[in-house]
């Protein structure tokens, strides 16, 4: 059946070409517009565009919930093709690990008896949220994720992201059930770090490319391929020593890092809610105030 | 005879498959696969070009917007310039579906690998505007050259659906 064309479209017709290129031209225009506000951070768009990471959030979480069951079955299948393998391995490195607790207990008591001799600050509880990637950004221009836990899940602006290998970015966007983490591998991405030997300090800086920069390293520093790079804490936004990866390779003008964190793989992260007494404003990071050192203060 | 509410519905229906379509893409491009590739190709892109030739009426500049939109909202890209590029495409292909339409497919094709190169460097350049900085070309390119790859299967997909569900809209 062919469109039915009554007198009336047929009289619209020229009208209707001439709104459409209206529109056109008009929808160019808002997007200009769109951009040149979103630059200068207009809270609307930001409140606007956090109503619709929450709306769509739950159909994202739908949609990823079969990708996510499709690869576990894979890397299960996987698995039990070399499981024998795998349990004589992990004994061993079993057995490893305990002698590296025992290690490790001692010389936590140890530090812990040091800093009661010295009457040192201990540094302050963090708890941990841990919540699912729902949303990558595929795009070319920026590195983000979208998280499906938001401010009443206690997660805010600024807090620090972990995945099991090191850190992953910080939030930088929050709406009521969803979160957007800026990845450290993103332009905008700044953390300032330290190499965990030398304790030079630094900035770690995104380049939009999977090994991000370090900078502002001091004129005398030795950096060398493969010293490890953690989180050094300053400006108490990020709790100190968190590992991020090792100086991949050294040229004269810069400094790239390998980070631990496979990008493309991630599946779950945590959300540090990291409560520095006295620099946090307790109204801003209310929720499970009662468990941290705030309260009890 | 005036058409009956079942088949105006049914119509509206069908007329909505593209866009509904284009959101689903949307999603799904936003939804982490964990195959391995940092930069995902840009099927919506595809499915802007491909229906603003073979349905431009129900790929209109208002819902073009609307996807770039959201597009921007979910993935954290400037509010603005997913939009603006997807309305750059669907002008060009509005255009120039005359060269398109009833030829091989091939020369969509190559009509899709030069357009969506115009594209690429455009959607870099207001990039580089916006942050002030000159970004990397790489991701941009991949994007590109992984699109370009994965075209005719979209292509294919489209053309089926337009087919069976689109005949008569």
């Amino acid at each position: 059946m062919a469109p039915r064309q009554g007198t009336v479209f047929k009289l619209a017709w020229p009208l209707k070409t001439i709104i459409q290129r209206f529109a056109f031209l008009a929808l160019i225009s808002l997007s200009v517009a769109l951009l040149v506000l979103g630059k200068a951070d207009i809270g609307a768009i930001e409140s606007l565009r956090s109503r619709t990471m929450d709306i769509l959030t739950p159909v994202l979480t739908t949609i990823s919930e079969p990708v996510d069951a499709f690869h576990k079955a894979v890397a299960r299948v996987q698995k039990l093709t070399s499981l024998v393998e795998e349990n004589a391995r992990l004994r061993e490195e079993n057995a490893r690990l305990m002698k590296w607790q025992a290690a490790g207990r001692a010389l936590e008591q140890e530090n812990e008896n040091y800093r009661q001799l010295l009457n040192a600050l201990s540094d302050p509880l963090v708890l941990p949220i841990t919540a699912r990637v729902v949303g990558d950004s595929g795009g070319p221009f920026v590195r983000t994720l979208l998280l499906n836990a938001g401010r009443r899940d206690g997660v805010r602006v600024g807090q620090a992201v972990v995945a099991s290998l090191g850190l992953v970015g910080r939030i930088a966007e929050v709406g009521e059930r969803s979160a957007r983490v800026l990845l450290l591998t993103d332009l905008n991405s700044r953390i300032p770090v330290v190499l965990e030997k030398s304790r030079y300090k630094g900035i770690l800086v995104g380049d939009n490319s999977s090994a991000p920069l370090l900078e502002f390293l001091p004129a005398t520093a030795h950096v060398a391929p493969g010293d490890r790079v953690v989180t050094s804490g300053d400006g108490g936004m990020l709790p100190a020593g968190r590992q991020i990866g090792i100086v991949a390779s050294v040229t004269d003008r810069k400094i790239r890092i390998q980070t631990f964190t496979d990008w493309s793989r991630l599946e779950y992260v945590t959300v540090l809610r990291y409560d520095l007494p006295g620099m946090n404003n307790p109204e801003d990071n209310p929720g499970d105030i009662g468990e941290s050192r705030l309260g009890t203060k | 005879m005036t058409p009956t509410i079942a088949y105006q519905f049914d119509r509206i229906l069908r007329g909505s498959v593209p866009f509904a379509l284009t959101f689903l893409l949307v999603l799904i491009s936003v939804v982490p696969t964990g195959i391995g590739a940092v930069v995902t190709p840009s099927f919506v892109g595809i499915s802007v070009f491909y229906w603003s030739i073979h349905r431009p009426y129900l790929m209109n500049a208002p819902l073009v917007f609307l996807i770039g939109v959201l597009f921007d909202f979910l993935t954290g890209t400037p509010p603005g310039l997913t939009s603006l590029i997807l309305l750059a495409l669907h002008g060009i292909a509005l255009t120039q579906r005359r060269v398109f339409i009833g030829k091989a497919f091939v020369l969509t094709w190559f009509g899709y690998i030069l357009v969506a190169f115009g594209i690429a460097m455009l959607s870099w350049l207001i990039a580089c505007l916006y942050s002030l900085a000159l970004l990397p070309l790489m991701p941009v390119m991949t994007q590109y050259a992984l699109s370009v790859l994965v075209f005719p299967m979209f292509a294919w997909g489209f053309g089926k659906l337009q087919n069976n569900i689109l005949r008569h809209t």
